[in-house]
């Protein structure tokens, strides 16, 4: 009771009181926020706490995020596994011949749609532009065919004139092989190539993704190959069944080389990109509650320090009136 | 090393061998007895929106869905 009625005198008399000497006392205790006005007190706690509410909400979101993105990874994770076994027969049969020179190469870059998901857009980028930089030279061109609306924002900054074609939307229903074939059937239409390119984000673990090339040729760059020997030259020891001929039937293999390759490039990278966001919003929300920590105590500090002022304006106000009695 | 036999009758028609695959795929998933049916059906779908780029300018983009969009 008698305190608040000292508080009472005490703002009464606050006009009277030289501005100075409160200033004096408040700043070795104040924090960065108070320098200024008087009065400005109650302002800066409320400034504190309105982050402190968004930076904790901030928090539960990137956490929500992490679980989505975690369970959507478990439910991929098996399927790309499983669809490693698509491509591996091809290149047992055909060989892996990254280092090709043709004279036509079509890179095919595959991303995300959606962002968050930390640096494995711009990985996949880099490593397209090292392909274009490798393949390109006179009488040699290289194109590029973009999935996923990230990498299509960064390639059209410098590489807009040799992009051929874009896709996008591929993630909104759920991966399944007749997409990917349709896709791979409009590429083959569309693009002409001696040799494709895919780039793609490789899934080795949760913490691990690498961007990897994996080469498809066309039927008649192989047929070419298999006439210098190595690996493809072995393809006359196989004996083919039915009516058609090699060429024929190494041209139906590319083809569903491609296809295959495609669907299982989908997977992983769909996966990788999974993974990443699990990171990225881990690593957001560990930040956000290190924020909040700082924050929390700025935020005790201001307050401490405001309800001292306040005490002193009381007590100094009080003796003021005691010694004008 | 031109081929003498005839080419089959899909390539012919201008298909290639994944739309063969899919078109023969489509029919051995029709003939399924319910209830695997209708789980194979979901298999199918396809969506995606594809755009042709000319002189590094993307053209109306084609959107190749099962399910257009109203």
């Amino acid at each position: 009771m008698a305190m608040a009625v000292f508080r009472r005198e005490g703002r009464r008399l606050l006009p009277s009181i030289a501005a100075r000497p409160i200033a004096a006392i408040r700043s070795p205790l104040s924090s960065d926020q108070e320098e200024g006005l008087l009065g400005v007190r109650s302002i800066s706690t409320q400034v504190v706490r309105n982050r402190m509410k968004s930076v904790k909400n901030i928090q539960k979101i990137t956490k929500a995020m992490k679980m989505v993105a975690a369970s959507k990874l478990r439910a991929v994770q098996g399927r790309a596994e499983n669809s490693r076994g698509l491509w591996q027969p091809f290149t047992a049969l055909l060989g892996d011949n990254p280092s090709i020179d043709v004279k036509k190469s079509v890179v095919v870059t595959l991303s995300s749609d959606k962002g968050l998901c930390g640096g494995i857009n711009s990985t996949v980028v880099k490593v397209s532009r090292a392909l274009y930089k490798l393949n390109a030279g006179p009488e040699k061109e290289v194109q590029f065919v973009i999935v996923g609306e990230k990498a299509k924002a960064i390639m059209f900054r410098d590489s807009k004139n040799d992009i051929v074609l874009s896709v996008t939307e591929l993630n909104k229903n759920p991966l399944n092989y007749a997409q990917v074939s349709v896709l791979a059937d409009d590429i083959l239409k569309n693009v002409e190539f001696d040799a494709l390119r895919i780039v793609y984000n490789k899934f080795h673990s949760v913490v691990a993704f690498l961007p990897t090339v994996s080469t498809v040729l066309s039927p008649e760059i192989i047929e070419k190959e298999s006439e210098i020997g190595g690996k493809l030259g072995e393809l006359d020891s196989y004996e083919i069944e039915g009516g058609e001929t090699k060429g024929e039937i190494l041209q139906n293999l590319a083809e569903f080389q491609f296809s295959c390759v495609m669907f299982n490039a989908v997977l992983e990278n769909a996966c990788s990109e999974m993974g990443a966001r699990m990171s990225a919003m881990d690593s957001s929300s560990r930040n956000a509650g290190e924020m909040l920590d700082r924050l929390t105590l700025t935020y005790n500090r201001t307050r401490q320090a405001s309800i001292t002022t306040e005490l002193i304006e009381i007590i100094s106000g009080a003796s003021a009136l005691e010694a004008a009695k | 090393m031109a081929s003498n036999a005839a080419v089959p009758f899909w390539r012919a028609a201008g298909m290639t061998y994944i739309s063969y695959s899919n078109i023969c795929a489509n029919i051995v998933r029709n003939c399924l007895k319910e209830p695997h049916k209708a789980e194979a059906l979901t298999r199918e779908k396809v969506h995606f929106s594809l755009s042709k780029w000319a002189d590094g300018k993307p053209q109306k983009p084609v959107l190749r869905s099962d399910t257009p969009e109203v």
